[in-house]
């Protein structure tokens, strides 16, 4: 039994020996590198800057933030002519021709240096992106008001068009973060697809909207207003507003036989110009860390693409009601192949179909 | 007096020469654009009736909300002006410290108000004047309020400057001579400040035209005015030539209708339907 004790403490004491040589080795690792990610500003930041940044700094570097929308981010990368004022960049699968079929902006990740990403599937993946977290974009509605009027919960788009819903939805504008996604579900939803948006405009300016949001903080002011009674906006919202005292669900809207709730991912990407790709490397294997990717779920209503935070979101009730996280559903759940989407295309047509 | 002329030039004449330079050129997708100059942009803009019609909105609101402005600030402006008490000062520093409040907070302050359950619609739902609550998102309507909510506070500071510059002897001496308040304001006040609400009234006017966030925020993605399509040219659709384009349209249509303005004030002055 001593003899045991005695090899078990060598064993010990081997083991802390060598966990702080290896924590000696990576304490300066990043030494004077101040790595610049662009990414969305509130909570979303703020959930990097309390986990990521201060491994980051006790490595010996520096994070510094571009926050703003995916959209305004490549729209700074244009005006600085390829040269990023950032190394890593937070993409939508929206901006796949902008970033993926060109390769103009960026520049290879080193899955090597990923181990977090081994867990993910293969297409989330490759040699150019790594998918970090994915919205399910729902039906957002008020379940009181709903029984009030007398309404079933909703099961499709189709079922917002109610006169006693009229003036009472909220969609998402194209412009917003989940616009071009639920643009895109509507016209699989009314027969059309990525080539074809005209039946989602049709169907939109038939649900007489009371307004497109643009930034889905509006939806938890609309819905505690009392303004909106449902709302086309991504779980992570609709959580918050049922955080926020809102008496609202979760509805995933089937689209067609195929397909049932709408999928919107991100991806990180390294870009071209960066010299700091050991630390940007690091960073996005810091950001697929299960810890990381349950933290980000619970606080921002985003679904991780890490297996093992996915199956632990199941334990807490309000994001098990609100989302689907059953691995056969999921793969039910439609996601837009913006390869095939001309996007310039579609914001003109959406800005002539919704004009008043 | 060289280094402030240096710093002007740059601020304003070398950005407005960029996006000019640029509406010339065709996008080719990307924020790239092509190198030889054509006038495609312009074509499509003045062709399209989808352009033309957001034009039109752009001036149309900013004209009613200019009006609107100064309607509702005229009164205001000629009872600050007027009033000998010390209240004066406090009612116009009050206007002048609303004015530097941001628009986002002011808009929401609107958004509020007028909500589905705010006190408007509980007002005129009581009052039985509306069967269903009214809102001001996503119309015209509420553009206009949003544009006034913006520019109030300064059209009641102009009004304000110009009404004092009107001595008190005059509208005396109208109304010892028989002259009704309605007439004294008709025929004395209304003529004398004619100069001064028009300057006002353009200033208001081009503000308006300019104006983004209210028109963004109350607008609802419904509204379209020209800054709200130049944001979404850039932002979303990545054509920094169309948005030069749609960018020196409006610049030019402002120029025009500011000229358009001072060369009818002059005939006006010329038949001395204008007083100076």
């Amino acid at each position: 039994m001593t003899i045991k004790r005695r090899k078990a403490a060598t064993q010990g004491a081997l083991i802390a020996i060598g966990l702080g040589v290896a924590a000696s080795a990576s304490a300066g690792e990043f030494d004077g590198v101040t790595l610049t990610i662009a990414t969305w500003g509130g909570t979303w930041k703020s959930n990097i800057e309390e986990v990521i940044v201060p491994k980051f700094e006790a490595m010996g570097g520096k994070v510094e933030f571009v926050t703003g929308s995916p959209q305004a981010n490549l729209a700074k990368l244009i005006a600085a002519r390829g040269r990023a004022p950032f190394d890593v960049m937070e993409v939508l699968d929206a901006q796949e021709k902008d970033f993926f079929t060109t390769g103009d902006f960026i520049q290879n990740v080193d899955l090597s240096k990923i181990p977090n990403a081994e867990g993910l599937d293969d297409w989330q993946r490759n040699e150019s992106r790594v998918a970090s977290w994915n919205t399910q974009e729902t039906i957002c509605y008020d379940k009181g008001k709903f029984a009030e009027l007398g309404l079933e919960p909703p099961t499709t788009y189709t079922d917002l068009i109610n006169e006693k819903l009229a003036g009472r939805i909220s969609i998402p504008d194209i412009t917003s973060g989940g616009g071009l996604a639920n643009f895109g579900a509507f016209a699989y939803a009314a027969g059309g697809d990525e080539t074809n948006v005209q039946p989602a405009l049709d169907l939109i300016n038939k649900l007489d909207a009371l307004k497109f949001w643009s930034r889905g903080g509006e939806v938890i002011t609309q819905f505690q207003s009392g303004d909106v009674y449902a709302a086309i906006v991504h779980a992570g919202w609709c959580t918050r507003a049922k955080n926020a005292g809102a008496n609202v669900t979760t509805a995933h809207p089937k689209i067609n036989d195929e397909h049932t709730g709408v999928n919107k991912y991100g991806w990180l990407v390294i870009m071209k110009s960066s010299e700091n790709t050991d630390a940007a490397n690091w960073y996005i294997n810091e950001y697929l860390d299960p810890e990381f990717q349950l933290r980000l779920a619970t606080k921002a209503g985003v679904v991780p693409v890490n297996k093992e935070a996915i199956a632990r979101l199941e334990e807490d009730p309000v994001l098990a009601e609100m989302l689907v996280l059953d691995p056969a559903k999921l793969d039910t759940q439609l996601r837009i192949d913006y390869s095939k989407a001309d996007i310039a295309s579609w914001n003109d047509q959406w800005n002539r179909a919704v004009t008043k | 007096m060289l280094p402030s002329f240096i710093v002007i030039g740059i601020l304003i004449v070398a950005s407005q020469y960029v996006f000019l330079k640029g509406s010339f050129y065709k996008d080719l997708g990307l924020g790239r654009i092509g190198d030889t100059a054509v006038l495609d942009n312009y074509i499509r803009f003045f062709t399209d009736p989808f352009y033309l019609r957001t034009l039109w909105i752009t001036i149309k609101t900013s004209a009613l909300a200019a009006f609107f402005t100064l309607l509702l600030g005229f009164p205001v402006a000629y009872l600050i002006a007027r009033m000998r008490s010390r209240w004066s000062m406090l009612l116009l520093a009050g206007i002048v410290v609303a004015t530097f409040v941001t628009i986002v907070i002011k808009v929401f302050g609107l958004i509020i108000i007028f909500a589905a359950d705010g006190w408007v619609n509980k007002m005129l739902l009581g009052l039985h004047i509306v069967d269903r609550p009214y809102t001001i998102i996503g119309n015209q309507v509420g553009v206009v309020v949003g544009l006034m909510h913006f520019t109030l506070g300064f059209g009641v500071l102009l009004l304000y400057s110009v009404i004092q510059t009107i001595p008190r002897s005059l509208e005396e001496a109208a109304q010892i001579h028989g002259a009704s308040r309605f007439r004294m304001h008709l025929r004395v006040l209304l003529p004398l400040s004619l100069p001064g609400i028009t300057v006002g009234s353009l200033m208001i006017f081009n503000m308006c035209m300019g104006a983004f966030t209210s028109a963004a925020l109350l607008g609802g993605g419904r509204v379209f005015t020209l800054p709200v399509l130049i944001q979404r040219t850039v932002m979303m659709e990545v054509k920094y030539s169309m948005a030069g384009t749609l960018s020196a349209i409006l610049l030019i249509t402002v120029l025009l209708i500011n000229l358009l303005s001072v060369f009818l004030l002059r005939r006006f002055r010329t038949a001395r339907l204008v007083v100076t």
